[in-house]
């Protein structure tokens, strides 16, 4: 028997949470999902993207300008922020009775305090950050990696559920 | 929609469109003639694309007529498993292509040899894997002459040991979603693909359509190669996933606007790269803006894919929404 919180129960009883489970409209679930993958390609994207440039593969782009993209990161981040909490209404006991969701949520945090320190550290002044990247590596590789892993745990929650809903296991 | 219809539709442009192009591609090293040996390796990979929906097709065709009187299941798991080697050749013989066309583009020497040699023979196994998955697939309506519709095929000395390497579909399908872990891989891998493409296309469109103009266009179109490891990784992935529940899929209208939608994102690139726009924003230096036909390029490319996302994520939300 489920001895989860009874308020995920009362939760998943709301109308919201009701109608973007088993809504027939093509704007409820798998709407949200299609603005959460969005985001996440926008996010990792783009981070790909700058890590490339970080890391020294086409030394040739200019840094500076390329911070513009950097708003695409953000904007991917607050969409899967939004999108997130809609999809953890429409199932509250499957996400917060798998223990691999709680680890995405301090990935994230990590993640967005590596994001924040590149924007800060690495795209800058473009004559003085070229002496500066090699130091900055590591960082680099922290945000890949970072971000890679909430990639995974994302879509590994499809599959690592325990239970569906409130008194339902898999 | 008839599924077999659409099946015979496609199914001769692999056979035929390899031969034509392994033909003009020999014929190209006659008075080394580079505009037919490119003229070729396009060939190849166009025909590479299309063979997609063909072998997606032919998966919805089996269950089609898999209830008519007559037709042998033996046969049909035949003609799939020569089907799905030859498939695997197929999209190696594009992929070489594309690399060899890639190089044509970098060097006035053309491709080095070793990317001809690769699609010289990739393409010459892929050819004959094609004849044969051809030839399997009319056994199942056109037996050979004398025997009736659905009687069991004998092989011949060479089709017996191609056949050795054939895989059995259905264990094939078993394999790929024997465990959740690894269809739980395969899906990662996927969605690591997505964003690779997205994150490179996606700034090179933008930069075309004239956002962050400071940047020169040159180096960023040289990131490329990382979205065409991401597009590799998802063929690969999608293709695998494909095989596992391929009835899942072909009685899909959301994974057929996917591949008509990935389609047309291989017109659009033919477009951009062979009819000289490319050309005209390849040396696009800070603060130049694009002519109009690539910015309408560029535009339909991301159109596109986000087409290509929002459809395969809406494959969940149409399972069962084609009747056979």
């Amino acid at each position: 028997m489920l001895s989860a919180p009874a308020f995920l129960d009362t939760l998943e009883r709301t109308g919201l949470s009701t109608w973007l489970r088993e809504s027939e409209s093509l704007f409820a679930y798998y709407f949200v999902l299609v603005l959460h993958n969005i985001g996440l390609a926008l996010l990792v994207g783009t981070c790909s993207v700058l890590g490339a440039r970080l890391l020294g593969f086409v030394p040739e782009l200019p840094l500076v300008p390329l911070r513009r993209f950097f708003r695409l990161v953000w904007i991917g981040f607050w969409l899967n922020m939004v999108s997130g909490a809609f999809l953890l209404i429409a199932y509250p006991t499957k996400a917060l009775t798998n223990p691999l969701f709680y680890l995405k949520l301090v990935l994230i945090a990590l993640g967005v305090w590596v994001l924040i320190r590149i924007e800060r550290e690495c795209l800058v002044d473009e004559a003085a950050i070229a002496s500066r990247l090699a130091a900055k590596r590591s960082l680099v590789l922290w945000m890949l990696g970072v971000w890679l892993g909430v990639l995974t745990l994302g879509r590994s929650l499809a599959y690592t559920a325990s239970y569906i809903l409130y008194g339902k296991g898999t | 929609m008839n599924f077999d219809h659409l099946h015979l539709l496609l199914n001769h442009v692999p056979i035929i469109g390899f031969v034509i192009a392994l033909a003009l591609f020999v014929a190209s090293f006659a008075g080394r003639n580079t505009d037919l040996r490119r003229s070729a390796l396009i060939v190849f990979a166009v025909v590479a694309l299309v063979t997609i929906p063909t072998f997606v097709s032919g998966v919805a065709a089996d269950r089609t007529i898999a209830n008519d009187a007559g037709v042998s299941e033996a046969l049909v798991k035949r003609h799939e498993g020569a089907a799905m080697l030859g498939l695997w050749f197929v999209m190696a013989t594009g992929a070489a292509a594309m690399t060899a066309l890639w190089r044509f583009r970098r060097t006035a020497a053309g491709p080095p040899r070793a990317d001809i040699v690769a699609v010289l023979l990739l393409s010459t196994i892929a050819t004959g894997l094609m004849a044969r998955t051809g030839n399997t697939g009319g056994d199942i309506r056109h037996p050979q002459p004398g025997t009736a519709q659905g009687t069991p095929v004998a092989e011949g000395s060479i089709g017996a040991i191609i056949h050795a390497f054939e895989p059995a579909p259905d264990g094939f399908t078993d394999l790929m979603v024997a465990t959740k872990w690894w269809w739980a891989t395969m899906m990662v891998m996927h969605f690591v693909g997505l964003s690779l493409i997205i994150g490179v296309v996606g700034a090179i469109d933008l930069r075309i359509m004239g956002f962050a103009r400071e940047l020169p266009l040159a180096p960023l179109h040289r990131l490329l190669p990382l979205a065409m490891i991401g597009l590799g990784l998802n063929f690969v992935t999608g293709m695998l996933a494909f095989i596992g529940m391929p009835v899942y899929y072909a009685a899909d209208i959301a994974f057929w606007f996917k591949l008509c939608a990935l389609m047309l994102l291989g017109v659009n690139a033919l477009l951009f790269y062979m009819t000289g726009i490319f050309d005209s924003v390849e040396h696009l230096g800070p603060g130049e803006d694009a002519a109009l036909s690539a910015k309408i390029i560029a535009a339909g490319s991301l159109l596109l894919w986000f087409a290509v996302i929002i459809s395969g994520r809406y494959i969940q939300r149409f399972e069962d929404s084609l009747r056979f």
